[in-house]
């Protein structure tokens, strides 16, 4: 399978904040949700997908192809939305769309002017007027109106009211009828990946912890509930974090069928949320500092 | 063809579609040569994401109930005899419930019941 | 690139609405040419780059199919652009209000005038940012205080003869060192600005 995205070591330093020896593939043809607690590390990894910053070592490939010598070919086969307005605020949609257009060889305006409809934006309307889900549809028209083959997004579905973030996911999902199409998106509304992502990818702090088939993670992961008396400090190593109380405890396994066999029926072995997981991974590396 | 998939359910998605293909195309609902949806096209459908769709059609092509062309689509299976056989066994099941069922209600035991389908299976041979 | 230019250019739309009487105004008053011409180019090659200093304007630019080399470059031959169009504004408009032409020296001397004054200011401005042109404007103004106070009194006097000798010389082989020089800084600081604006992060 092909990689459309290839981290290779990267590393990174931004003030305090630094990405560690940083490897990550993205799948061509499928959806990879990116998830992560806040500061840890989402935005400067787009960032770097998107050569806004550059690597203080190892090596960063789109296509298989490098920022150095091919900055503007990759470019033009990327459709990015960020979290963030990044439009001119005194200037309208339209006028907005005359700034953009020319910048890409395939731009469509049959497509861009389908979304402007689906989406109600107004064309004529200040962009400074937009509120925050318009601001989302806009940049998103922009994106898919020049037949990008990667769809990079930060955050999209952040301030979003959920009837939209509904209709968004049926917009990927229509994406993604194409096989061609990759499309790689930050999230901390973890329930907008279980629709949509093929693979997670997971940070935290800097570090790349996996990235999985989504499927993969109830295979391996899981949330186990029990009485206290069957954790001693041995089964308490098997898990990733426990959280206890006085009425048992809840932790947190990356090998379910171990776990199964150590504790048998005893506990109760449930299906975890990818919430779930960050929350005791994150604990766990507390833990262990 | 019809699928039904929950989302709450303790079964993971791609084996409640495995199971739902499976079962048509034993029950001949889905006939052999008969094209399957594109896994992408299925999952848009159900809203789930594509590589679920794989997980279920390579499970299915594992199996032998389905086998896809390149460029064209997946497709079912002519069924080999382990597969006519579990269709037979299904349907026999069937028949075999309805006549317990009517033996119940009539109180017939299952002595008895096995008695009459010993004398019926060696007047066939 | 030149796509980056016309960009400037739908920026520019509404302000221009605003500059271009108010130029033509200042020919109708008789205001001096070469000083109008002068402030006129330089606000609007400072709002430009203004515009495209907000680090969500840069995600932007650079994001889009562009290299960092084109979105400065871009600005360089901006600049030049539109110190060309209010030079033959006020062609124009001394030509319509007074029935002269422009001596080409003056329009040679806006010309020089702003690529010098843009030399120093945009590089300024890539490495830190426009707000702080002020403060570097008073800090430059305070150096040059302290010189004509403490080191070169007449340095004023200097500079207005060297204007004027500028102005009225009929020595071509000075007018050629003088736009050599001028355009060997342009070409440094556009180089420079290059420098500074690739090792950006936003």
């Amino acid at each position: 399978m092909e990689n459309i995205i290839e981290f290779n070591h990267v590393q990174k330093s931004l003030g305090q904040f630094q990405l560690k020896d940083f490897s990550l593939t993205v799948k061509k043809g499928f959806v990879t949700g990116f998830i992560g607690g806040n500061g840890a590390g989402k935005s400067t990894t787009i960032k770097l997908i998107m050569n806004l910053l550059q690597p203080d070592r190892g090596s960063i490939s789109i296509f298989g192809l490098n920022y150095a010598e091919h900055e503007k070919e990759i470019k033009q086969r990327i459709g990015f939305v960020f979290d963030e307005n990044i439009f001119y605020e005194h200037l309208t949609l339209a006028e907005m769309k005359k700034i953009i257009k020319p910048a890409y060889t395939n731009w469509d305006e049959g497509i861009f002017k389908h979304y402007v409809e689906k989406f109600e934006l107004p064309l004529k309307q200040k962009i400074s007027s937009f509120s925050k889900g318009m601001m989302t549809k806009a940049s998103l028209a922009v994106a898919l109106s020049h037949h990008a083959e990667l769809i990079i997004m930060d955050e999209p579905t952040s301030g979003l009211d959920p009837t939209f973030r509904r209709e968004l996911l049926d917009v990927l999902h229509h994406i993604m009828e194409d096989e061609e199409k990759t499309i790689f998106f930050s999230t901390h509304i973890t329930t907008d990946l279980d629709r949509i992502a093929d693979y997670i990818t997971f940070i935290h702090k800097g570090e790349h912890i996996f990235t999985k088939k989504s499927y993969q993670i109830e295979e391996e992961y899981a949330i186990v509930k029990g009485g206290l008396d069957l954790l001693d400090q041995e089964t308490e190593r098997e898990f990733i974090a426990v959280r206890k109380s006085k009425l048992g405890f809840e932790a947190l396994t990356s090998d379910k069928t171990r776990i199964k066999t150590i504790f048998g029926d005893m506990a109760l072995v449930e299906k975890p949320t990818l919430e779930d997981i960050m929350f005791y991974t994150k604990k766990g590396a507390e833990w262990r500092v | 063809m019809q699928i039904m998939i929950s989302n709450h359910s303790k079964e993971p998605i791609y084996e409640q579609i495995y199971a739902q293909i499976k079962k048509h195309i034993l029950t001949n609902e889905l006939k052999a040569g008969q094209s399957l949806p594109s896994m992408r096209q299925l999952a848009k459908d159900l809203d789930i994401s594509v590589i679920t769709t794989k997980r279920a059609y390579e499970e299915l092509e594992k199996n032998g109930f389905i086998y896809s062309v390149v460029g064209k689509g997946s497709f079912v299976s002519e069924q080999d005899n382990e597969m006519i056989k579990e269709r037979k066994m299904r349907v026999i099941e069937e028949q075999l419930s309805m006549a317990i069922q009517n033996s119940k209600e009539i109180g017939i035991t299952l002595i008895d019941l096995k008695e009459l389908l010993t004398v019926l299976y060696r007047e066939e041979e | 690139m030149y796509n980056l230019i016309r960009k400037d250019l739908i920026l520019l739309k509404k302000p221009s609405m605003m500059l271009i009487p108010a130029l033509l105004l200042y020919l109708y008053f008789d205001f001096s040419y070469i000083w109008s011409g002068f402030l006129f180019s330089i606000v609007i090659i400072m709002s430009l780059f203004s515009y495209d200093e907000k680090s969500s304007i840069n995600t932007l630019l650079n994001s889009l199919p562009y290299t960092r080399k084109e979105i400065v470059s871009s600005k360089y031959i901006g600049a030049l652009l539109f110190t060309l169009i209010i030079v033959f504004t006020i062609f124009i408009g001394n030509f319509l209000f007074h029935r002269e032409l422009t001596a080409w020296r003056d329009i040679l001397f806006i010309v020089g005038l702003v690529m010098g004054v843009t030399s120093l200011l945009l590089p300024f401005s890539y490495q830190f940012k426009s707000k702080y042109l002020m403060t570097g404007i008073l800090v430059l103004f305070g150096v040059y205080m302290l010189v004509i106070n403490t080191f070169i009194k007449n340095l004023n006097d200097i500079i207005r003869e060297f204007v004027q000798t500028m102005l009225v010389t009929q020595n071509v082989q000075f007018y050629l060192i003088v736009t050599f020089s001028i355009m060997i800084l342009y070409a440094c600081s556009w180089l420079l600005s290059i420098h500074i604006y690739r090792k950006k992060a936003f």
